[in-house]
Formats: structure tokens, C-alpha cells, sequence
């Protein structure tokens, strides 16, 4: 079986590259927690190359607004039919943001429209168990952004499985740090990661 | 009155009885066939398009028959043909009566005149009249009897045929059942600017979200209620019919229908408002602006399925960076429209909206349509980005006057040195050979400075620290590279280079390369130095020359900017292999379900409804529109012979081949657009 590839997603507008170290922090804690073969490095896969079909998992970030060209949205609704998983966070960590708005617009428009996700999902328990739903970032407790605690994270289903999952929490800016700085926190902050990851590969 | 006179009478009461005759046996056949069609239809429910032929067919037989009788009538338009048909009525005449009338004895033979004119031939014209009339007569006046004692919606249905007459033909009672004929009308909401529509007997309705479905059948044995999804709806007496109101669900729904013992279904097909289409013309593509001003023209197409409402251009301009970003947003260039296609067209003034370096000014077009049920429908355009540049990147997009990099600097002192050793040896031959060595020294003393200078350079790019006063620099240039290993290096990190990008295994190999004119030069500037010493400056001219060329050389070089790039975290996944100190709780593992796991389910219940076929008919429909409904947003094309079969059984049809085509439908092996490849690594 070939390792498992953590895929960034590359769109045209916006800054899709805000969170370069999330995608090795993940890797790191795939590896530290679990016995999944995967790829010591990311790869970033333009949204409208046919590359993304390689790749189970991939992820989407940014601050500005996004707007898919029509093979950008093409290529995402065929990804998440054949079973692809995208997952989106707001790195604005702002429902009234144009990230959110924006980004909440062309998912609707190339998958389908986003509904909370219960916190009593499989996702919660699918390696770490989160009895209380997705955990709170530090950006949340903090007041920033929208100075919000969201309680839900947000999804478009296929079926009973995820196709995209969206959060508001700005688990971009809580995961970008380096992973050997992963030593100085009491609780890896990560684990949550770990489990998207797990329900891809699995679910 | 003359006998020609009497004859000629007769003639034209003969001519008008054989056209009225005929007249009235076409108009008789065209009632029989009117009277036929709807007798059948009273039994047997014609289709539509057989009772719209009809009129037309009793229409064509009811003239064809007048023409077939008219050519064959006796009587023309002349006299000798009356004289001829009296005279065969009348054998005494022995041809009196034919002679009389004819033009060419006319007067001359009175005799045959008189005994014609002795005969009374008008009781017999009129008894023959009478006779032609009479047969025609009653089978019109019969046929129209029995067309007014027919039902009033029967003859209706056979001379103005219209989608929605089934009710016609079915008369309310206690025992009728209420569902076995219905008609659906649908009105389209009124933004569409769509016809009403009525369907007889339909399985399934297609409408736009939010049409008003009118449900309505006679009335008979029980009250009609409806259930779609959880609600219930009783229908509403209106005479002798029931009738029933609902709007058309955005997702395909089942009503079922109930009426005591009587059930029936009917799959609502939503059809739903597309949003508009836009396309942003101009700006044609994203670009990067040095000042924030000027005007720029914008302009977008825009088309809708059923009418666009209104649009405009909408502006958002954020600002900052990292974590702190600022946004507002506003709209230009309202418009509204009053047909399915249109323009917006608009000018901005960058200046009136105060973008500041950095900032960045997203432009699309947003359309509404005139859905006022379930809309307005949005569409928008793609985004165009306009960026202002900030001053410290102008050197990608405009350049500013700077100082000479150092290369140039070189260059200029090495053109200094190459003229004061060209002009040294110019007036060698005026001065004393000391005066010469000594001023050649003094030029081999720069020279050998400025050798060092683009030493110094050299090693600074490769990352050497040249320490305070160079102490290093001078160490290596005097004692380990020599001009030899130096241009060794240079070649070695050419060659290597041309098969290597700019990050390349090892650092120092791409540097060289970049390098290798400086090298060339400072090999140059050491032989230049090493003739100056011994006081032979014009053998030092050619060295001096080719160091001047390879730092005008170097000078030129392509200049390379490595932009946006982040380094790249190698995660060492041998070190931190479950190294976490939280191993998690993972439940039970289940696999991926297969592409389309209803599709066996599918398959079960369309080979039930099959078994039902012989014994329960009406149930297998019901089971195929059911069946039909879990498809529609799946597999269309299965879903339309499902329909076709469901029809067809409802029909009371040989529903056969239908089901074929429904089962193949069904059973087909699902294709992917494009092979999959496996999950893997980067290529």
C-alpha cells in the first residue's frame, strides 16, 4: 500500500498558502500517534489538476476571498463524488469574514451546501475521542476573530460520509507551528488532526 | 311557359336535390364518425392524438363522400341532360322531349314540341326530390339526436380534444373510483411567464419548484386525501369533482393518494430555477497595479433560464497582512433587466476608493433572477483580483534608479586600469625602463586590489566568512586557490551546474556556476598582475581586456529572484513513530461501502414490482413510481424507462419491452469517467 500523502490544495485566488507548516505538523502527529505509513512531506495540488484524485485527504486554507474558476469547481465536485475528502478552515477564524462567505458560496456551488456536523459523529471517535465535539482552539478562547466558540464544525455529506468538512476554528493558525516545537506543549493541540486523517483513510 | 322553359326548371330542382343529397350523406358521415369515436372513447379511453385526428378525419370523409356523389349525379348543367332523365322516366316521349330542348331543332318542328309539352313530368321531379332528400335527411337528423344524448364532455373530447378532458368521459357515483382518472394542472409561478398545463392521468408531474399542482378527478366512493412527506391534505368538493391543491416540492417527493380502499401515487419531478449564468468580460485577467489610480472599465454577460432581475459589480478590498486583514466591500453598476440575457457595464476610479500599497481589489459580477418563490437565484461571476504593489517589490514590477551593484563597480576600475596600462606602454618609449616598472608596480598594485575585491565577492556568495579584514579571504586567495584550482572550480561547477537546478544537492556547485565570470576575471586580473609586476604592461593589456569582459559578463548575468517560497519541513517520520505519549481509543474499523451500494436494493424492488405484474397491477406500478422517485436524482435514464414501464402497465399495455429496458437500465454496470489511480506518494 503506498504512504499516505498529505495534500494541500493550491486555488487560484486568495492566499492558499497562509499556513505552510500545517501540513508537516499533521505528519508528524500521524506518525507520533498512529502506525499509518505515510509521507515524510506534503504535496501542493492545484485545485483544478486531475493530481487531486490521488490523494484521499486534502486541505484548503486561507484569509481572502475564494473563488473557484469553473474547472477549479469541476474538479472539486468530481474529487468529493469519487470519495475524496476536503477539509476547509477558515484562517480568518470569522463567520461574518470573507473567507467564510466566500468559501461557503463555491463549496455550496461545486458540492453542495454545508450543514452542521453533531458532535456525536463518527469523526469525534475515529482515533482520539472528542466527547464534546471539535476541540476549541486558542484563537477562539482568545475572543479573536469573530470572538465566537463555534460548537459545531461544518459539513456537505455523501451519503453518510463526509465530503467536505469545514471549520470555523482556525485550526490552521492553532496547528502552524514547527512539530519539533510539539515538545514544549503539555497536550498536543494536533490530535484532532490526527482523527480527520484517520476517518479518510478509513471511512 | 314554354316546354324548354318547364324542362330547364326541372333542371335546376334536379341539380339542387343531387347537391343538397350529397351534402347531407357527408354531413352524415362526418356525424357517424364524430358518433363512433365518441361511443369508443365512452368504452375505451382514446389517446389524445387519435381524438385530435378525428374532426379531421370526419372533416376529409364528409367532403370526399359530396365530391363522389356530386360527379355522380345525372343531371349536369346543361338542358338535355333533365330532357334525358324525364325521358327515361317517361318512355312515351320516344326522345319528343330531347328534341324539343335541343338548340338545333329549337322552333323548327312544332309537332314534337306539342307532344312534349302534353306530358306532366314536375309530380315526378318533385317525388324524385323528395326521395333523394329523405334518406340523407334522417340519418343526419338520427346522428345528431344521438350526439346530444351523448354526454356533453364525451362529444367534447372527440371535437375539441384538449390535455385534461379525461374527467369528461367519467361519470360521478357512489361506487366510481375517485382515482382512476385525474387530471394535474400545473401553473407555473408567474415570474416564469410559463403556460398552464393540464395532464391526464400522469404517473409523474415535472414543474418548477413552486408551480401550484391542481389535483382533480370525479367524485365518488370516499374522500381523496393526499400525503406528501408527513403532511396531509383532504381534497375540496367542487360539484361533482374533487379537487386538490399542492405546490411542487424542491426535491422529488411521492404523493400518495387515498380514497377509501383506492390508493394511487404521483411523482412530483421538480425542475429546478438555475441561478444566472455571468461572465466577467473585462477586467480580462488579474494584474498587479503600481499606483492606485486611473479608471478601470468593467462589463459582464448574463443569461437565465426564466429572466434576470437585477445586478451590479461588487468590490472587495482588503488590506494588511499575516493575521490582520481588513475588509470592506461595495457594489457599482446596478442594473435591472426585463429579458433572460443582459449586460452590466460599469467604470471604477481607483482613486476614489482609496487602495494603499498592498492592497489587494477583488471585482465579480453578481446577477439575480426573478424567482420570487424560491429564489432570487445568485450567480456570480468569476473574481478578478487587482493588486497594488508595495514599494519594496517594485523591482518586479518597475524599476527604480539604484546604485551600481558591485560587479559594476569592478568594471569600472578594471576599464580604468586596462586605459593606464594601455597608455603606459603607449609612451613606453619615452620614458626610462625604471620610471616604466615603477608606474607598472603602481598598476599592479590596484589590479592586485581589485582581484581581491572580486575574490572577496566571490567567497562572500559562497557563504565564507571573510572575517573583519578579510584575513581568510586573503588566506585563500594567496595560499589554497590559486588561479588554476580556482577556474578547476569554476568549470566543475559550470558542468555540474547544467544538469542541476538552484537547489541542488549541494549549495556550493549552483553558486560556482553563478559565479564562474567573476572567476574568469579574477584568473584574468592575476595574470594581468603578474605581467604588471615585471614591468611588461602590454603584455598585461590582454589579460586586463578579458578580466573587463568577464565582469561586463557577469554584470549582465540573468538575475534570478526567489519569491514565496517556504522551506520545506521534512518530518523524520522514523524519529517520531509513535512517539506520542496519547495512543487514542480508534473504534472498530469499517470498509468503504462499494460505489453504489442501493444498487442491488434497487435491483430487489424492481424484481418485486415485477412479480406483482400478473396479480396486483396497479401495486407494481405503484412499486416502479417509487422506485422511479429513489432514482430521479441518481440514474435519469433508468429512472425514464421505469417510467415509460409504469406507464405502459397503467396502460393496460403489453408492458414487456418496457420492463427490458427498465431492468438494463437498472443492471448497468456503472462506468467512471477516467480510470482511478491509487492513493500514493508524489510523483
Amino acid at each position: 500500500m503506498s504512504d499516505f500523502t498529505f495534500c494541500t490544495v493550491q486555488y487560484d485566488s486568495g492566499d492558499w498558502d497562509s499556513a505552510p507548516l500545517v501540513p508537516a505538523n499533521l505528519i508528524d502527529s500521524v506518525a507520533r500517534y498512529t502506525s499509518i505509513s505515510v509521507a515524510p512531506t506534503g504535496v501542493i495540488v492545484p485545485l483544478g489538476s486531475a493530481e487531486l484524485f490521488k490523494y484521499p485527504l486534502a486541505y484548503l486554507t486561507g484569509h481572502l476571498p475564494v473563488r473557484f474558476s469553473e474547472l477549479e469547481r469541476r474538479t472539486l465536485g468530481e474529487y468529493c463524488g469519487r470519495g475524496g475528502m476536503l477539509f476547509v478552515d477558515d484562517h480568518n477564524h470569522d463567520i461574518d469574514g470573507v473567507f467564510h462567505k466566500s468559501a461557503h458560496e463555491e463549496i455550496a456551488r461545486a458540492v453542495g451546501p454545508l450543514k452542521e456536523l453533531p458532535n456525536t459523529h463518527a469523526l469525534y471517535s475515529s482515533f482520539f475521542k472528542f466527547d464534546d465535539g471539535p476541540p476549541a482552539t486558542t484563537h477562539e478562547l482568545n475572543g479573536w476573530g469573530d470572538n465566537l466558540v463555534h460548537k459545531h464544525l461544518l459539513a456537505v455529506m455523501r451519503g453518510d460520509r463526509i465530503s467536505v468538512l469545514y471549520s470555523s476554528k482556525d485550526y490552521s493558525s492553532e496547528w502552524g507551528y514547527h512539530p519539533d516545537n510539539k515538545r514544549f506543549l503539555s497536550v498536543d493541540n494536533t490530535k484532532f488532526g490526527v482523527n480527520i486523517v484517520v476517518y479518510a483513510l478509513t471511512r | 311557359m314554354t316546354i324548354l322553359e318547364r324542362v330547364e326548371r326541372a333542371r335546376r330542382t334536379l341539380r339542387a336535390t343531387a347537391i343538397a343529397a350529397a351534402a347531407l350523406r357527408g354531413l352524415a358521415a362526418a356525424l357517424g364518425i364524430l358518433l363512433l369515436s365518441a361511443t369508443v372513447d365512452a368504452f375505451v379511453s382514446l389517446p389524445a392524438g387519435a381524438r385530435r385526428l378525428v374532426p379531421f378525419v370526419a372533416a376529409a370523409t364528409a367532403i370526399a363522400l359530396f365530391l363522389r356523389r356530386l360527379s355522380r349525379a345525372g343531371v349536369r348543367a346543361d338542358a338535355g341532360s333533365a330532357a334525358l332523365w324525364i325521358e327515361a322516366r317517361f318512355p312515351s316521349l320516344r326522345y319528343a322531349l330531347v328534341t324539343a330542348v335541343d338548340p338545333r331543332y329549337e322552333g323548327r318542328v312544332p309537332e314534337i314540341e306539342r307532344a312534349a309539352a302534353q306530358v306532366s313530368f314536375e309530380p315526378a321531379v318533385r317525388r324524385a326530390a323528395r326521395r333523394a332528400l329523405t334518406g340523407p335527411s334522417i340519418a343526419v337528423a338520427a346522428c345528431v339526436l344521438v350526439l346530444l344524448v351523448l354526454p356533453a364532455g364525451a362529444v367534447a373530447r372527440v371535437i375539441r380534444p384538449a390535455a385534461g378532458d379525461a374527467l369528461s368521459r367519467v361519470r360521478a357515483g357512489s361506487r366510481t373510483n375517485p382515482l382512476a382518472s385525474m387530471v394535474v394542472r400545473v401553473s407555473p409561478p408567474a415570474y416564469a411567464g410559463l403556460r398552464d398545463e393540464s395532464f391526464d392521468n400522469p404517473a409523474s408531474v415535472r414543474a418548477l419548484v413552486g408551480s401550484a399542482i391542481t389535483l382533480e378527478g370525479v367524485a365518488g366512493d370516499g374522500q381523496v386525501v393526499a400525503t406528501l412527506g408527513g403532511s396531509r391534505t383532504s381534497a375540496s368538493p367542487s360539484g361533482d369533482r374533487w379537487r386538490l391543491v399542492l405546490a411542487m416540492p424542491s426535491a422529488p417527493a411521492a404523493v400518495r393518494l387515498h380514497a377509501a380502499a383506492h390508493e394511487r401515487l404521483l411523482v412530483l419531478e421538480p425542475v429546478p430555477d438555475s441561478a444566472p449564468v455571468v461572465v466577467l468580460t473585462a477586467p480580462a485577467r488579474d494584474s498587479i497595479l503600481r499606483k492606485p489610480s486611473g479608471r478601470i472599465r468593467l462589463s459582464a454577460t448574463a443569461s437565465d433560464d426564466y429572466g434576470l432581475a437585477s445586478g451590479a459589480f461588487e468590490l472587495i478590498v482588503s488590506s494588511g497582512g499575516g493575521e490582520n486583514f481588513t475588509f470592506k466591500s461595495r457594489t457599482i453598476g446596478a442594473a435591472t433587466f426585463a429579458s433572460r440575457s443582459g449586460e452590466l457595464a460599469a467604470t471604477i476610479s481607483l482613486d476614489s476608493i482609496g487602495l494603499q500599497p498592498g492592497d489587494m481589489l477583488h471585482l465579480r459580477a453578481i446577477v439575480r433572477d426573478r424567482n420570487d418563490v424560491t429564489g432570487p437565484g445568485t450567480g456570480t461571476s468569476d473574481t478578478r483580483t487587482l493588486r497594488i504593489a508595495r514599494a519594496d517589490e517594485y523591482d518586479s514590477v518597475a524599476v527604480d534608479p539604484s546604485p551600481p551593484p558591485e560587479a559594476e563597480k569592478n568594471a569600472l576600475s578594471q576599464r580604468m586600469l586596462l586605459m593606464m596600462a594601455q597608455a603606459l606602454e603607449k609612451k613606453r618609449p619615452q620614458i626610462s625602463h625604471a620610471t616604466l616598472v615603477g608606474e607598472s608596480r603602481s598598476i599592479a598594485l590596484d589590479q592586485t586590489r581589485l582581484r581581491k575585491r572580486v575574490g572577496e565577492i566571490v567567497f562572500t556568495r559562497l557563504g565564507e566568512d571573510t572575517g573583519e579584514q578579510g584575513d581568510a579571504v586573503q588566506k585563500r586567495l594567496d595560499q589554497q586557490m590559486n588561479p588554476d584550482s580556482v577556474l578547476a572550480a569554476a568549470d566543475r561547477a559550470a558542468s555540474a551546474a547544467a544538469g542541476t537546478a538552484l537547489e541542488g544537492d549541494h549549495d556550493e556547485t549552483p553558486l560556482l556556476a553563478l559565479n564562474r565570470p567573476l572567476l574568469e576575471a579574477y584568473n584574468a586580473m592575476w595574470s594581468a598582475s603578474g605581467e604588471l609586476e615585471v614591468g611588461e604592461p602590454g603584455k598585461a593589456v590582454p589579460f586586463m581586456k578579458k578580466a573587463l569582459d568577464a565582469l561586463q559578463a557577469a554584470r549582465s548575468a540573468e538575475r534570478i529572484y526567489l519569491r514565496g517560497s517556504t522551506r520545506a519541513v521534512v518530518v523524520d517520520i522514523d524519529r517520531v513513530r509513535l512517539q506520542g505519549k496519547d495512543k487514542g481509543a480508534p473504534g472498530a474499523r469499517t470498509p468503504r461501502p462499494a460505489a453504489d451500494p442501493s444498487r442491488d436494493d434497487r435491483i430487489r424492488r424492481f424484481d418485486a414490482a415485477l412479480r406483482l405484474v400478473r396479480t396486483a397491477p396497479s401495486a407494481a406500478v405503484d412499486s416502479l413510481l417509487l422506485l422511479r422517485l429513489d432514482l430521479l436524482d441518481r440514474d435519469m435514464a433508468a429512472a425514464r424507462a421505469i417510467e415509460t414501464a409504469a406507464n405502459t402497465l397503467r396502460g393496460g399495455h403489453d408492458a414487456t419491452s418496457a420492463l427490458i429496458r427498465a431492468r438494463r437500465a437498472l443492471t448497468s454496470v456503472p462506468s467512471a469517467p477516467a480510470p482511478l489511480t491509487s492513493w500514493g506518494s508524489p510523483p
